[in-house]
Formats: structure tokens, sequence, C-alpha cells
């Protein structure tokens, strides 16, 4: 009997493994997952302000050298990307309001034709009183570029009207240039682990991984079930096998493929993480300044080093638990029916409880110790997805994974005891869908 | 009792709304072909599916070759051809054939000779074409029927199970199988087959077994089955008509019962216990010139009518035979 369980477990292994999709689903979603990750870092890094801010003139109608200053302010700042060799400043007109209106209309000639200026800053009464300033130019829809000019202005204005105050120079430099930023770092009962944001990006990516495995691979159990139904091949099947050793042999084997598929996704985001990650954040950060771009390698590579050794055991365990507990309840719902449509509606239970548990992820990730997050843990059907998560944010004790483990194991029996019945007997029923008093009939009577 | 093939002894299966096996007790001898004959619905698959353990009495015990066929290893001698054919419809056709045949305990380097056997004997390997490296589903209907036959008789099993074997087979299959059942027969194995077709059984059956709702009709060798069901008829043929004291003889109402007379013809059915020899010697005593006499069999198609009668095929009673 265990041989032929063996025997059942390996063709399912096999017959999936062979298969082009399984080999095309294995390979690109660590590259999807990785490119979904890096890509908004990617484009965060991009969205600093770039040198064209340079490449602009100003029109200063203050009449209090605020131009200059801005001008000044402008090439000082060390924080966005400079191309090497480009030393073009800013060009500052000073000018009378009353000749400004001709002069823009010339320099935004100029801007239209010429290709080394960008655009240009008008300065007036009005932004020297705090209020407003103008701009045109080829990237005034470049958000990076309008927050640096934007805030370059603010500064100097702020800095001028400091100065006339009264406040001394050096402290009004002080205050202008504080840049405060706020460093998090997760701390548990074990002391520092990482940083904070690498923590959520290892758990969401540990729980996306998780949700998709349970119902990509249930789903597998639901159609191969159907599959041996409809084209009725289980009789042939059933005169050589025990009806519980065909399930338990079709659930190992399709476990089997989602476990290869699980750690080879962990593999290759891992390596992709590691490897093209510094990669793609150093070609984006290129001329930025040194530390400014090992800081974001480091969040990228540190996002994917979160996932610990325990965690990712622990993830794994957690998959085929909680594979094994939804592959049973596919499995029933594939047996008692007759096709796909009506198994889409068998399953609809099955997916009601994945999904409630999926939709719970984001309270959990918000507070990963509140009283949700608690009772999910406890659940079989939810603590497979919700206690990897709750891992790689916050710390649990060893009791409460081991004791939810074991919780979730009981559960798994329950829904395999389960489904064997209704397998048993549905298997062999054709015709039209049972009802549910049919279906807890033939539990009793299996 | 070693020598029986298949022991079901007061077997019984109930659904939720109608009893499908009542109390049934069928012996197979080893080495004959066996017909479970019965009209749709009469409990024939639910027998069958007993057997192979596939549903499970609800009392009686069911054994095979001696040993109870929910013993490990029991099942692995038994080859089982469905009502229902199906076949993993994706898979390679020699993949599958050693699923199957590993199923029954065969190792796959044996196993991989005998598919090579079976697929030249079924001309599924060809020098054109070698359809073992195929997928099922590419497979014409016929051929996916042959690569049936194949899973069924793949590990030499020493009982074979068809279960309405005919039905859906083109000619040249149904001779195949046919053929097929003969070999097996001639190399010791046992066969059994359900069928609602009477003529296939009566040409092919040592044995037969006819079942009606649940519970046996009758059973036992074909012969014995036909002479029990009768040859009361007796056809008569006289030159010259009913001369002499031939008429006297056939008015005896201890022998004849019922005389259906036309002039040179005659069909008599034999009053109870009377024996047909007794009769022809008594006719020739009378001086009757006899053309012919002959005692009809019924066939069993007839047998089968008479016994389970129209009332065999309870209405509204579903699933399988």
């Amino acid at each position: 009997m265990d041989n032929k369980i063996f025997i059942v477990a390996k063709r399912e292994y096999l017959e999936r493994v062979r298969s082009r999709w399984f080999l095309a689903v294995t390979l690109l979603i660590p590259f999807v997952l990785t490119a979904a990750t890096l890509f908004p870092m990617y484009i965060a890094s991009r969205s600093g302000a770039s040198n064209a801010v340079r490449h602009i003139t100003i029109l200063d109608a203050t009449g209090v050298g605020l131009g200059q200053r801005v001008a000044q302010s402008l090439m000082t700042d060390s924080s966005f990307a400079t191309v090497p060799g480009d030393t073009v400043a800013p060009r500052v007109v000073a000018v009378t309001p009353a000749e400004l209106p001709a002069r823009e209309q010339a320099v935004a000639a100029e801007v239209r034709l010429a290709n080394h200026i960008v655009g240009y800053l008008v300065l007036t009464d009005s932004t020297v009183a705090g209020k407003s300033a103008r701009y045109a130019g080829r990237n005034a829809s470049t958000i990076g570029d309008m927050d640096k000019l934007r805030s370059a202005v603010r500064q100097e204005v702020m800095m001028a009207r400091l100065e006339r105050e009264g406040v001394r120079k050096d402290v009004v430099n002080d205050i202008a240039t504080n840049t405060l930023r706020l460093n998090s770092e997760r701390l548990t009962e074990r002391g520092r682990s990482g940083s904070g944001t690498a923590g959520i990006f290892a758990g969401i990516s540990v729980a996306i991984l998780l949700f998709m495995s349970i119902v990509f691979h249930g789903q597998n159990v639901l159609r191969g079930v159907l599959e041996e139904k409809s084209t009725r091949v289980a009789e042939v099947v059933l005169s050589s096998i025990k009806p519980e050793a065909l399930l338990a042999g079709k659930v190992i084997g399709v476990g089997g493929v989602g476990l290869t598929q699980q750690i080879a996704w962990f593999a290759i985001a891992a390596y992709l993480m590691n490897f093209l990650g510094p990669l793609v954040m150093r070609g984006a950060a290129r001329g930025a300044t040194a530390a400014a771009s090992a800081a974001s390698s480091n969040v990228v590579s540190s996002a994917f080093g979160g996932i610990s050794a325990p965690v990712l055991a622990v993830a794994l365990a957690f998959f085929v638990i909680g594979f094994t507990f939804y592959a049973g309840l596919y499995a029933a719902a594939g047996s008692m029916v007759n096709s796909e449509q009506e198994a889409q509606q068998a399953a609809v239970p099955v997916i009601i409880l994945l999904m409630s548990t999926w939709l719970l992820v984001n309270p959990v990730l918000v507070n990963p110790n509140n009283r949700l997050a608690v009772v999910l843990t406890w659940l079989p059907w939810s603590s497979p997805i919700i206690v990897p998560l709750r891992m790689g944010l916050t710390s649990l004790s060893p009791l409460t994974i081991a004791g939810s483990m074991v919780v979730a194991i009981l559960g798994c029996v329950a829904s395999v005891w389960l489904s064997a019945r209704i397998y048993r007997v549905g298997m062999l029923m054709y015709g039209k869908k049972p009802s549910f008093a049919e279906v807890a009939r033939w539990i009793r009577y299996a | 009792m070693s020598t029986l093939a298949v022991d079901i002894r007061d077997v019984v299966k109930r659904y939720d709304q109608h009893v499908a096996v009542r109390d049934l007790s069928l012996q197979v001898p080893q080495g004959s072909v066996y017909g479970l004959l019965g009209p749709n619905g009469a409990g024939k698959t639910t027998t069958i599916r007993m057997i192979l353990d596939i549903i499970l009495p609800d009392s009686g015990t069911i054994s095979i070759f001696g040993r109870s066929n929910t013993e490990r290893g029991v099942l692995d001698r038994v080859g089982y051809l469905p009502e229902e054919r199906g076949l993993y419809k994706k898979m390679q056709v020699r993949r599958m054939l050693l699923f199957l045949a590993e199923l029954k305990g065969i190792r796959p380097a044996d196993a991989n000779g005998r598919i090579d056997t079976w697929l030249e004997r079924f001309d599924l390997s060809t020098g054109d074409r070698n359809w073992g490296e195929a997928k099922v589903d590419e497979l014409s209907r016929g051929m996916q029927q042959k690569v049936q036959f194949i899973a069924t008789l793949l590990h030499d099993p020493d009982l074979v199970i068809l279960d309405e074997p005919f039905s859906g087979l083109d000619p040249i299959n149904s001779q195949a199988l046919k053929d097929a059942v003969l070999e097996l027969k001639q190399r010791g194995k046992t066969v059994i087959f359900s069928t609602h077709v009477m003529d296939n059984a009566e040409r092919m059956c040592d044995s037969v077994c006819i079942i009606s709702r649940g519970v046996k009709v009758l059973d036992g060798s074909l012969a014995a089955v036909r002479r029990d069901a009768g040859a009361r008829n007796i056809a008569l043929a006289l030159a010259g008509g009913a001369q002499n004291g031939v008429g006297e003889v056939l008015r005896d109402r201890s022998l004849v019962r019922k005389v259906d007379d036309s002039t040179n013809y005659f069909e008599l059915e034999l009053a109870p216990g009377a024996d047909s020899q007794v009769l022809l010697r008594r006719l020739i005593d009378a001086g009757a010139n006899i053309e012919r006499f002959e005692l009809m069999q019924p066939s069993l198609h007839q047998i089968f009518l008479q016994r389970v009668g129209a009332t065999g095929v309870e209405t509204g009673m579903s699933g399988h035979g």
C-alpha cells in the first residue's frame, strides 16, 4: 500500500514537473516578483532631481539678489545626480518688474530653440513674501526637479528673511540645511534584527508566495481529481489502489511539485535580489553620493536577506501543512462534481476560507501584534500564511510557532479525514451535483 | 475450495433509497468464462465493484482464489475493464501503461518489455509509427480501446473482469476481445464478464449467473442452466400425420401437457416429470413414421426473458448494471 502511494505520487510529480507550464511558472514568478520589488525602487532612485535643474535661467525681479542665492544653493546641493564634467550653473538675469514680461518672452523663445537651457524660473516680490514663484520649462512635469527647485527657493527665501531679522548667518545655514531622515530599526526580544522595511518585504514576499502556491497547487489537486473522475480513469486506478491511498499519493505528489517550486522561487529570488538588486540600484544611482548608493542597495539586499533560515524553514513547513489542509478540501470538492463549472462552485467555500485569510493579511501587516493577528495565528486555515508573515514582522516565541503548527496539523488531519470520506464515495458518483445533505450522508456512510 | 476463482457469500449492499445487491452468493470456477447477466440496474456493476474492493459490501464476504479480496496483493492478480472506460488523456501511452502496471506490482523493467509486445500485437507499434510514444488523446477511439485492453491484461492477471466489454466496440476490436478471452481461457485464466447481450454470453460462457433487482435468479454451467430451464419442448414431424395409435400417445396427459397440431408438424410440451425418451419409444411402438424428433433447448435469451421477464427492469432504477 505504501509503495502504491509512492507510485501515484511519483506519477503526479513527474507528469507536472515535465510540463512546460511548470518550467515557465517556476522561472517567471521570481522574475516578476523581483521586478515588482526593484522597479519602484529604481523609479524612486530616479525620481531625485536631475542635473537639468542647473540648466536654467533665473529671471530675478526681486531686487534683493534672491536669484543669485538660489543659483548658489542649486550648485552646492550634493543630493542630486551630477554628470561628471558638467559644471553649468544657472544663469541669473536681474530685471526690473517693468521689463519682466518682455524678458520672459525672450527667454521662453530661447528655451524652445536652444537645447542647453531647459527652462526659466521667475522670482518676484511675491516670492520674497514667501507666496509664489514661477517656472516654465521642458522638465516642468518632472516631480523630482520641481521639488528640488521649490525647496531651493523656499530655503533661500527663508534664509534671506531670517538674515534680515538679524539671525546670525551660520545659524541660519545650520537651520536651513537640516535634512532629517528617519532610520527605522526593528527591535525584538532577541535584540536588533535588521531594518524594519526589510522585515516587511520579507514577510510580504513569504505571504504572497505561500498564498499563491497554496491556491495554485490546491486548484491543481482539484483539477487532477476531476480529471480522473470525468475521464473515468479513476475506476481502473481504484481497482488497484484504495481511494485513501490514491488521494494521499495525489496530495503528496502535487505538494512535492509545490515544494520544489517554493524552493526554486526562494533560491532564484534571493539570487536575483542579491545579485541584480545592487546592480540595478548602482546603475540608477550613478553619480549620487557613495553613501546614498550604498544605503539604497543595502535596503534591497536585506529585503530578501531578511528571510532568515528559521523563517524559511517555518515557511516551508507551513507550506506543507497549509497545502495539505487546502488540498484535502479541494480534492473533496473535485470528487463531488462532474464538470469544471460545477467544480468552481464546489470550491467556493474553500476559496472563501483562503480569501478571508488573504484579506486579513493587510491588517496584520499594519499591526502584527493585535488581537486579530493572534487569533489568526491559532486558526488552522489562516496560520500557514499568517505565522510566517508575523515572523517576518515581529517576534514570535518558539512556543507560539510550535503550538500554532500543532493546531494546524490537527486541522490537516480533520480536513484529510473528511475529504477522504467524501472522496471515497464521490469518485464513483456520477450524475447531478450532490446536495449538502447527501454529502453529509457520504461522510457518515463511507 | 481452491478451485474457485471468486467466492461471494451472502453479500448485501444498500444505498440510500434501495438495495442494490441482496444476499448474493455466487461461485466462479477457476479457469471458466463466467457471464454475469442481468438487465440494466440489476446490480452487476455494484457486484463487480465489490469483488474489486472498490466499494465495500454492507455484509457478507468475498474471496478471490481462496483469499479475502481485502488482503494485500490479492487484487494484483485481477485485471479490470470497467464499463465506463477512461485513460489519462494527457499522458504518454507508454508512461500511462507503465503506471498502471506498477500499481499492480509489476517492476518497471518487466513492464516495459510487456508493453512493447502488446503494442505490437495490437498494431499500435508498427514500422511507421510507435503510438506508445504518443499522448493518449492523440489516439483514435479504436486505438484508445486497444490501449485500455492492454492496461487490463498487461500484468498477466489470473482473473479478468470485464464490465459490459462489448459496448461501444467496433467490430474489429470486438473480435479482438473475443479472441483475447478465448486465449485467456486456454491459458487457464478465469474471465468474468457482465453483459445484457445474451448472444455474446451464449457463445462465450461456460457458466452464467442471472441477477435481477439485486437478487440472483439462477446460476450454474450454461448446459445445466439450459437443461433446467426446459428442453420441455419437442418438435415432432410425422410422415402421414397422426395415424394408428399415435394420436392416443399424444393425448396421454402423463406424457404430454400441450400439443400444437398442424397435421404433419407438432409442437409438444412435455408433462411435468415426463421423459422425452419414453415419449419417443411410445411413438415408435405406436407405429409412427418419424421424420423429426427434436428437443428444443431454449436459448439463453428465452430463459432470460422467461425468468427475469419485463418486471426485471424496474422503472426508475438508475445507475449501473
